[in-house]
């Protein structure tokens, strides 16, 4: 195989990584929010979610950087505009994610509290779990990431 | 090269086969993380943990798993029109989804009856989605490099 048939594996492989955790992460951020549940069942799910960390690590550095090798690997320049917009999405994407990141540990450690002191909700459990803005920033950077897999299909600009 | 020769009428159907495979690696790795979970701790966790493990398997595994499956016969169709001159790549794809939809479908079946904590057959259910997992992983890594092309 060719360096290029490899590079575009470990980039794919990164961008299922990336998307794969993610999905990981919304799901059972969205089971966690959907139904009222007891701090316990929220403390597990968010629990759950550190599998997806690892996965959303790997994929973030996989994805760019053997992208940026690819770029130079293809001879595409790296000012073309898909290429700009891509690394662009990917900061904002990888910033949003690690402020929600910390949020939602911040709301697992809430949880895991409130159900050591007898498992029962509180308004501030509620308001922390379906605040809009962390709602927006949270998925927001998700379909970021959703948009960079459009831009390297699409290559707007090629 | 593909990329830089596809013609344009291939970006939809790639972007949503691409899509798809990306949603059923994640909805697969919720399903095992979700399964394994749902092994341990006491019987009213493992209960709501495998009744959810059940709603990920039908609700979000399966319509990722069609969204690939269908793409793939669309993009396929775009790019060997009557599937003259399919490289080994292609079977690869087929030899990895065929068996995996049945895969999916198991999986489902198990996680209906498994949502009981009493039911034996929710063990069966992470392992299936591991195996599907390594499969998933065999198929991108023959769709992205090609190897033989």
């Amino acid at each position: 195989m060719s360096l290029y048939q490899w590079l575009l594996f470990f980039h794919v492989t990164g961008a299922f990584f990336l998307i794969g955790g993610i999905v990981v992460a919304g799901t059972l951020n969205l089971a966690a929010i959907l139904k009222d549940r007891p701090p316990s069942q929220v403390a597990t799910l968010y629990g759950l979610i550190r599998f997806a960390v690892p996965l959303i690590g790997v994929g973030l550095l996989l994805t760019l950087a053997i992208g940026l090798w690819l770029v130079h690997n293809v001879g595409y320049s790296y000012g073309d505009t898909w290429i700009v917009l891509a690394i662009v999405l990917w900061v904002v994407a990888g910033a949003l994610g690690n402020v929600d990141g910390k949020y939602q540990r911040q709301t697992g450690e809430l949880a895991a509290r409130l159900a050591a002191e007898g498992d029962a909700s509180t308004p501030e459990l509620r308001a922390r779990l379906r605040n809009p803005r962390a709602l927006v920033i949270s998925y927001g950077s998700g379909l970021m990431a959703f948009a960079v897999l459009g831009l390297m299909i699409w290559k707007p600009g090629v | 090269m593909l990329a830089l020769v596809r013609p344009d009428s291939w970006n939809l159907p790639l972007f949503l086969h691409v899509l798809g495979a990306t949603l059923t690696f994640g909805t697969t790795t919720t399903v095992a993380v979700v399964g394994f979970a749902g092994l341990q701790g006491d019987r009213e966790r493992a209960a709501w943990l495998r009744s959810l493990n059940f709603w990920v398997a039908f609700g979000l595994l399966v319509p990722s798993f069609i969204l690939m499956r269908g793409t793939a016969l669309w993009i396929l169709d775009k790019e060997f029109p009557g599937g003259h001159n399919e490289p080994g790549w292609v079977s690869v794809g087929f030899a990895v989804s065929e068996p995996g939809a049945l895969l999916v479908l198991l999986m489902v079946i198990l996680a209906w009856f498994g949502r009981s904590p009493r039911s034996r057959v929710a063990v069966a259910i992470p392992w299936l989605a591991s195996i599907l997992l390594v499969g998933l992983a065999i198929a991108w890594y023959a769709m992205s490099a090609k190897p033989g092309s």
